[in-house]
């Protein structure tokens, strides 16, 4: 689908807004002045950490931006770092393509059969509403402590929220519009294509964002619970030694990862949701 | 992909207009004691239309007039296939309608026009599921865009257009999907004065030029008169028909200028009175 929405928006709205719908700069310059403020921002905080642990608080608690930076530096040399992140993503990869498959899947069913969406409401809002980190036991016991109970950790946080944003999303379609593609006599399938799949793209998007954050949870919560590999691994390792650089490395590793995937979906959504009202 | 159907229509001169306007053209919509009650909490059902019987020609401009709930919307509804009769039967072009029929097309009081679709997609999408072959869409959307006045904004979002232009973007979608039987819930219901009487001037102009036969539901009498060959007046609780009209005022027919003729306020006042509205 080709996006007319720069020409569209510029031919009707030409008031000189900063940022656009989404808050981002409609303008290059605007675009540099926010990454120069975001930079800011990140220097600043890392200055403040600096400080702080050369002048009032024992680097033994708070580690200092220094050390980590070098010990990220020689984690990355070594090879380690690759080694665990690798570990790490690919468990929140798999685990979120898994909730994404089955959570649309499931949510599709439960929007298309209301009456076993309105009997399967309770027991779905029950395991929605379970702290999965008192599963992550029971997990261990059926996927064991390998690459398998990791999936099983990501899938159960990703999962329902595919799957709740799919339901709320079919059922926000636009019944007139289903009704004059009916009309038409388009097929089911059709209708599926080219009415419902792109009214839940932003709710798929939505999706997507949150669960990169719970994603990584789950993959560092399998981690901490039995692996030999991984972020979440290195850091508990690290926490064991009282090695409070090593935990810091991993937990700057693992923001920086969130942010990079974070990223992903924002241009996941460019390319899949064009310019809306 | 309605050639079975059209063939049945008049035997020889298969689809074509010639054949169409032959004296044995059967008619395109019969309405056999239709009636339709929609579950309520009361037990009962509730009646929305009862007992209708009406016959819509074939390249007929039939109006439907009446106050809200006298089930005029819903009357479309069971024509299109949308939603079966409790009641009676609904024939178009000869068989029982128990799914949307081939040839008829909708146009809503709203436009559902996909909002992530240009207005090139929106139209072409009457192309595609009426299978116009991929190679043709191009050339018809053009000329369609022309009609409509719309060429300058052939790539634009429908969020970028006036209400007024997004219901020429359904009507050319309409146009498009090409149906013998146009069923328009009241199109222009949203529509400011004068783009109201800028769309029923172009419908007309359309109508005339495409030869089809239009069901118009509107609450508006004056463009019901303005535009119809016949007005069918209806009443509420339970819906039904009490009157109906034919009106003979000269055709090619100016929606505006029409008004201005003694017979069009008679119609009106005699329509009005029916309604209920002195």
């Amino acid at each position: 689908m080709t996006s007319p929405s720069i020409e569209t928006s510029a031919a009707i709205d030409t008031s000189p807004s900063i940022t656009d719908t989404r808050g981002r700069p409609a303008t290059r310059a605007g675009w540099f002045r926010l990454a120069a403020e975001r930079i800011a921002v990140v220097a600043a905080a890392i200055a403040v950490w600096e400080l702080a642990a050369r002048t009032v608080i024992d680097p033994f608690w708070i580690s200092s931006p220094s050390l980590v930076g070098v010990r990220l530096w020689q984690l990355a040399v070594s090879g380690d770092l690759l080694w665990h992140a690798q570990a790490t993503v690919w468990q929140a990869l798999l685990g979120s393509a898994l909730g994404l498959v089955c959570g649309v899947a499931i949510g599709a069913l439960l929007a298309r059969y209301s009456r076993v969406a309105a009997a399967v409401d309770p027991i779905l809002m029950g395991l929605y509403s379970l702290p999965r980190i008192a599963l992550a036991p029971l997990f261990i016991i059926w996927f064991g402590i390998g690459l398998l109970s990791k999936v099983m950790m990501v899938f159960s946080f990703v999962v329902f929220i595919f799957l709740l944003n799919t339901m709320q999303g079919l059922r926000a379609v636009d019944p007139d519009l289903v009704d004059l593609m009916r009309s038409m006599r388009a097929t089911p399938a059709f209708i599926a294509r080219r009415v419902q799949l792109p009214s839940i793209l932003p709710w798929l998007v939505t999706a997507a964002r949150i669960s990169v954050g719970l994603a990584l949870i789950g993959s560092v919560l399998g981690e901490l619970l039995g692996a030999n590999r991984g972020l979440g691994w290195y850091v508990e390792h690290a926490s064991g030694r009282l090695d409070t650089t090593g935990v810091f490395a991993g937990l700057v590793a693992l923001m920086v990862i969130a942010v990079a995937l974070n990223t992903l979906v924002d241009l996941a959504e460019r390319w899949l949701v064009p310019a809306r009202p | 992909m309605d050639q079975s159907v059209r063939s049945d229509e008049t035997g020889a001169a298969t689809g074509s207009a010639a054949g169409r306007r032959g004296p044995a053209a059967r008619p395109r919509v019969v309405l056999e004691g239709v009636g339709k009650e929609f579950p309520s909490s009361g037990g009962h059902g509730l009646t929305v239309l009862d007992d209708i019987d009406l016959v819509i020609e074939d390249r007929e401009f039939l109006s439907i007039v009446g106050p809200s709930g006298c089930g005029k919307s819903t009357l479309l509804r069971l024509i299109s296939g949308l939603m079966p009769p409790s009641r009676g039967r609904v024939l178009v072009d000869g068989a029982v309608v128990t799914g949307p029929p081939p040839d008829v097309g909708f146009m809503f009081q709203r436009d559902t026009l996909m909002p992530w679709a240009t207005v090139a997609q929106n139209i072409g999408l009457g192309l595609e599921l009426n299978g116009t072959p991929k190679g043709a869409h191009e050339a018809r959307i053009a000329e369609l865009l022309d009609l409509l006045g719309l060429a300058k904004f052939r790539d634009f979002l429908p969020a970028a257009l006036s209400g007024g232009m997004r219901q020429r973007v359904a009507l050319g979608r309409l146009l498009a999907y090409a149906p013998a039987l146009y069923l328009m819930d009241e199109p222009f219901g949203a529509l400011d004065a004068m783009t109201k009487m800028a769309m029923g001037r172009e419908l007309l102009r359309i109508w005339s030029r495409y030869d089809k036969s239009v069901v118009f539901v509107t609450h508006d009498i004056e463009e019901a008169v303005g535009l119809s060959d016949r007005v069918v007046v209806m009443a509420a609780h339970p819906g039904r028909i009490v009157s109906e009209y034919v009106i003979d005022l000269p055709r090619p027919r100016d929606f505006r200028a029409v008004r201005l003729l003694p017979e069009f306020r008679a119609l009106c006042e005699t329509i009005w009175r029916d309604i209920g509205v002195e």
